[in-house]
């Protein structure tokens, strides 16, 4: 097969043979092109070729975009999870050179001892020198993929103090393979090298032999739920009969403490000697991204309310893994990159300085994104602007980048006050996106001193913005103070705002300088929340702020969209994610056979609305048909019927259909004008077929030949 | 609101299948049986059905070519890390590949084709080593420290292999080696060993993978750790409506007398698909019946000692390998002559056989 397979150099014929090969190779790579730069240097020298050049470097550009933008991105994620996970690495890292040191103070064994191929069996050991150290690693997360990094980086933190490591998954525990399986998996990254009869002993002669006897050996498995219950617990009794001549030291990660009691056997289990560590929540891990990735760090576009309500909603209830969320801002990107010409300005954005000088020395390329940018509808629409196409450019940029700054560090302030009170940050992130949080904006000011809450103007009533204001309302003295210092510290960027806030600082420490019981007083009354004097004292300080917070929201929270160039930046296209992300094959292939007409555009079709029409795809009648049976289709019936709209064009096929089939009548009435029963035959057959291959129906069992089963019902 | 939407789908969901279900027992079951569908002859139908012509060839001709437009996004796509998953009723099979062979002209590109009963994934992978071992050194990139290529790709493991695929061996991202699977849900490659094997090779920093599928249950082959780190789907609906010629040939026809009789294409295509040990095994078997068609067949010892005379197998153990799988394919049956001896025949006519025999020496 191989050799059919190197036969690539094949004559046309071939292409038939291919079909039944089981794997060909179609072309090999075409010489590599020159490097990028190079290439975009020379086809600046032949302007006549504008076009074909705008193609190429777009698409060049594009990847160089992408390329930079999700590095960045991906660095902050990692990073950001690095950081939360560090502590419970720094507590395993530590507990990993006790438990070694434990090992060791239970006696050293000689050379000659230890490469004896049989583990040591000391009168004089103890009862714990025969255990094995286990550290069991709770992930607090049924989905495991999203643990695969954080094992990964346990295992390079661990390397990099020294550690010898060897990371083994639960495939490589299966019944199949045995213990021999995951032996060898572990030789071989110890070792380095690949063995064919692998062996326990070897693993003791090469850790005395390489002089590695000064550190411990970390064996991280990372999802016991899925292992092979006994090959683990027979992996586990082996390490511990060897743990003198071996110090191994164990890492399991477990979603819940149960799970390690139904996996192993019970001799298994009591060789462990355990100790617990825990990780970050999922929704913690979350609130940690979305704060660094799409706050904090800019990275230079933005998701619209649509794509972000629906991220959250898939995250919350249907997939719940941080991998599906952080591959869908990737799908995001990729999206944004290939429907909006001009995204690759991002660049210029996220790089301060370069965004003069975008698009290099390359003149062509900057005045045809120029060109682009004056056709923005957001551009358009606020035409009125400089003509002078630099300005607009440097303008345009600029804003975007004033208005970013300014509504993230709002969006901080805000995160500030509910991260106490369990508010999570995707939510709140959801709700500020709203095109509507500012929509009657502009009388808040007297709307507000009134002091009615539900006269919030556009905020939504019990929305989380909303909450957020009656918390710092209700707040007690010493946590507005705080509130306001760590607000300080967020604004320091944006003079206007940071100014409002040390002027409420400054009211607070006013007040601080009254006499002390009278702020704890007032700090008790606000935490009661008594409405009468929330009344009195909310025209002091809390009533300030929160005046203060509201006007800043409408002021400076302007919703994207109406930003010039928004589209440079922003994406929203909600149901093209959609489809890139999930694909409902189930559906879909269900949809396109229901209505072909739709996808096939043609004109013979589409009249008859949901009827089955003669000069419709075959398959796609039969499936039609379907939808008008039981579970159980009378393959006769189905045939009847399938035979009557094919033979019968127009409103007699309609006909035919409502009656009632009868078989042995309509034998003899119908006359097959210009189709043979053998093509009809065929037809259905291969319609059967199609539908077979697509998993719609299931076929006639041994019990009912003559019956079909349908598998879908309801797209 | 949109909570309430889910539920409504929810709910019209098992609604229909209650529906479906009580139209099913309620109404009266039609009693018709297959039989009365005067069926026509197994042969006329089987002509009619290779001469079968396409509806709205026209349509579908557009329809491919309106996917066209959009090749530069796939490789663009495929370029940022992800791989592609076609779907979308109608046969992909021409699309991805023209697909191929028109936009991923800079890298090499290997097709699986999944709907076939029986592939190598080994053989697969050594191929996909040895394509990246010619993009590399076209790259100027002949020596590297972790991979010494001092033992040919077909003595490695599987697991070299992969290591070999997955290496940083370039700075550049823009190497790789594309694998085209027709079918990732098919017969073949179903089992999850199979899919796990898949999905490691997807994940390999030199691979990319362009796959179809057709079945509407495919996404339960793959858990999450597969769909979001490994394969990193992305998903592109692309109804073709094209037929599937080559997909649908092991189907059996629902109106042929099913299993009665094994075609001469059908089991030469089978046989196609087998090392050529196994296909002389075979051949031993068919000449035998030709020579003595009033026998039961050929009895297993004389077959073994006539194939170990020639070389084709080494022990009885290799013997029954082929012969098991001969039988899974329903290429031999066995019977007991009156000697009480175990007999292995071909159900096939003799001519049928003479035709067959014929198509393997070619």
């Amino acid at each position: 097969m191989a050799q059919a397979a190197r036969s690539v150099t094949s004559p046309p014929t071939a292409a038939a043979e291919n079909n039944l090969q089981p794997f060909f190779v179609l072309h090999k790579a075409a010489p590599p092109r020159k490097p990028t730069g190079k290439t975009r240097r020379r086809i600046d020298l032949s302007p006549q070729k504008a076009d074909a050049t705008v193609q190429v470097l777009d698409d060049n550009f594009r990847f160089e975009s992408f390329n930079l933008l999700w590095c960045k991105i991906d660095c902050t994620m990692r990073n950001v999870l690095r950081e939360i996970n560090a502590c419970v690495f720094e507590e395993i890292d530590r507990w990993v050179r006790e438990s070694f040191d434990a090992i060791r103070a239970c006696g050293v064994p000689n050379l000659a001892r230890a490469t004896r191929p049989h583990p040591i069996f000391n009168r004089a050991e103890t009862a714990a020198s025969r255990q094995l150290f286990t550290a069991i690693l709770l992930t607090k997360n049924v989905e495991f993929v999203d643990d695969v990094l954080t094992f990964v980086d346990l295992g390079v933190h661990l390397r990099s103090s020294g550690c010898h490591v060897a990371q083994l998954t639960s495939l490589d525990f299966s019944a199949k393979n045995g213990v021999g399986g995951c032996l060898k998996t572990l030789l071989r990254q110890f070792l380095t090298v690949g063995i064919d009869a692998p062996d326990i002993s070897i693993l003791a002669s090469w850790y005395t032999e390489q002089g590695n006897y000064e550190s411990p050996l970390v064996v991280i498995i990372d999802d016991v739920q899925r292992c092979c219950g006994s090959v683990l617990s027979d992996f586990i009794i082996m390490l511990r009969e060897w743990v003198i001549k071996i110090p191994i030291i164990l890492i399991v990660g477990v979603a819940t403490l149960d799970a390690l009691r139904n996996t192993l056997a019970s001799n298994a289990l009591q060789g462990l000697f355990p100790r617990g560590f825990t990780l970050g929540t999922p929704a913690e891990r979350m609130d940690a991204i979305v704060e660094a990735v799409l706050l904090k760090h800019y990275h230079g576009f933005s998701i619209g309310k649509q794509v972000t309500t629906f991220l959250r909603n898939f995250f919350l209830r249907h997939d719940g893994t941080l991998t599906s969320f952080i591959r869908a801002l990737k799908i995001v990107m990729v999206q944004h990159l290939l429907v909006e010409p001009i995204s690759f300005a991002l660049v210029g954005l996220i790089n301060e300085e370069d965004t003069k000088s975008f698009g290099g020395e390359n003149t062509l390329l900057r005045e045809t994104m120029v060109k682009r940018c004056l056709d923005l509808p957001s551009y358009q629409s606020r035409s009125s602007r400089s003509n002078r196409n630099g300005d607009i450019w440097d303008c345009g940029l600029s804003e975007l980048k004033r208005f970013r700054k300014l509504w993230v560090c709002m969006a901080m302030c805000l995160y500030e006050v509910g991260k106490n009170y369990k508010i999570t940050l995707l939510d709140l992130y959801c709700e500020m996106l709203e095109p509507e949080l500012l929509n009657s904006g502009t009388s808040c000011h007297f709307e507000l001193e009134k002091d009615d809450p539900s006269l919030f103007g556009g905020l939504q009533k019990g929305g989380f913005v909303n909450q957020i204001i009656q918390i710092v309302r209700g707040l007690p003295a010493v946590e507005l103070c705080e509130l306001l210092k760590s607000w300080e510290t967020l604004t320091r960027s944006i003079t206007k705002i940071n100014e409002k806030v040390k002027e409420l600082q400054s009211l607070t420490t006013f007040d601080e300088n009254c006499p002390r019981r009278d702020l704890t007083e007032t700090s008790k009354r606000h935490t009661a929340k008594s409405n009468v004097n929330g009344k009195r004292d909310g025209t002091t300080i809390n009533e300030k702020v929160a005046t203060f917070v509201d006007c800043t929201i409408r002021r400076y929270m302007q919703p994207i969209e109406s930003i010039p160039f928004n589209e440079i930046v922003f994406f929203d296209n909600v149901d093209k994610l959609r489809t890139a992300l999930i694909g409902d094959p189930r559906r879909r292939i269900q949809a396109d056979l229901l209505e072909s007409h739709k996808f096939l555009k043609c004109s013979c079709c589409s009249k008859n609305g949901s009827m089955p029409s003669p000069s419709m795809h075959d398959t796609s009648i039969l499936y039609t048909l379907t939808q008008e049976h039981g579970d159980l289709i009378n393959l006769h019936d189905w045939f009847q019927s399938f035979k009557s709209i094919i033979s019968h064009p127009g409103s007699k096929a309609k006909q035919r259909l409502r009656l009632s089939p009868s078989p042995k009548k309509r034998k003899g009435s119908i006359e097959p004008r210009n189709r043979s029963d053998a093509s009809i035959q065929a037809e259905f057959c291969r319609a059967i077929t199609e539908l077979q291959i697509t998993g719609l129906i299931r076929m006639p069992s041994k019990r009912r030949p003559d019956y079909l089963q349908r598998v879908a019902f309801g797209l | 609101m949109e909570s309430n939407d889910v539920e409504e789908e929810e709910f019209e969901f098992s609604r229909n299948y209650f529906l479906a279900k009580e139209l099913g027992t309620s109404s009266k079951k039609s009693a018709c049986k297959l039989s009365d569908i005067n069926i026509v002859d197994e042969q006329e139908l089987r002509d009619a059905y290779a001469n079968l012509g396409p509806k709205h060839e026209k349509e579908i001709n557009d329809l491919m070519n309106s996917y066209k437009k959009s090749y530069s996004e796939w490789v663009f796509i495929l370029r940022c890390g992800f791989g592609l998953l076609m779907y979308g009723f109608g046969s992909k099979k021409f699309l991805i590949e023209d697909f191929a062979s028109s936009a991923l002209t800079d890298y090499s590109v290997v097709v699986i084709n999944g709907y076939l009963q029986q592939i190598h994934l080994k053989q697969v992978v050594i191929t996909l080593a040895e394509l990246l071992w010619d993009q590399l050194k076209m790259h100027g990139k002949t020596t590297w420290e972790n991979v010494p290529k001092n033992q040919p790709f077909n003595t490695k493991s599987m697991d070299d292999l992969i290591a070999f695929l997955d290496g940083p061996h370039l700075e550049d991202k823009e190497c790789f080696v594309c694998v085209v699977v027709h079918n990732i849900d098919g017969p073949s490659l179903r089992d999850s060993d199979t899919q796990q094997y898949l999905a490691r090779i997807a994940a390999c920093s030199h691979i990319r993978v362009v796959a179809s599928i057709d079945h509407v249950n495919a996404p339960l082959l793959w858990d999450k750790k597969m769909v979001h780190t490994q394969f990193n789907w992305y998903w592109l609906h692309v109804p073709t409506f094209a037929p599937y010629n080559i997909e649908g040939t092991f189907f059996p026809l629902i109106l042929a007398h099913s299993g009665s009789a094994q075609t001469v294409k059908t089991a030469s295509i089978v046989l196609q698909s087998l090392t050529p040990n196994a296909q002389s095994v075979f051949k031993v078997v068919a000449e035998h019946q030709l020579a003595h068609p009033n026998e039961e067949g050929m009895p297993l010892n004389n077959l073994y000692t006539f194939c170990r005379e020639r070389f084709l197998v080494s022990s009885q153990i290799t013997l029954n390998a082929h012969l098991t799988e001969f039988k899974d394919h329903e290429l031999v049956k066995t019977r007991r002559n009156p000697d009480g001896q175990d007999c292995i025949y071909i159900p096939l006519t003799s001519e049928a056989l003479e035709k067959l025999v014929q198509e393997i020496i070619h």
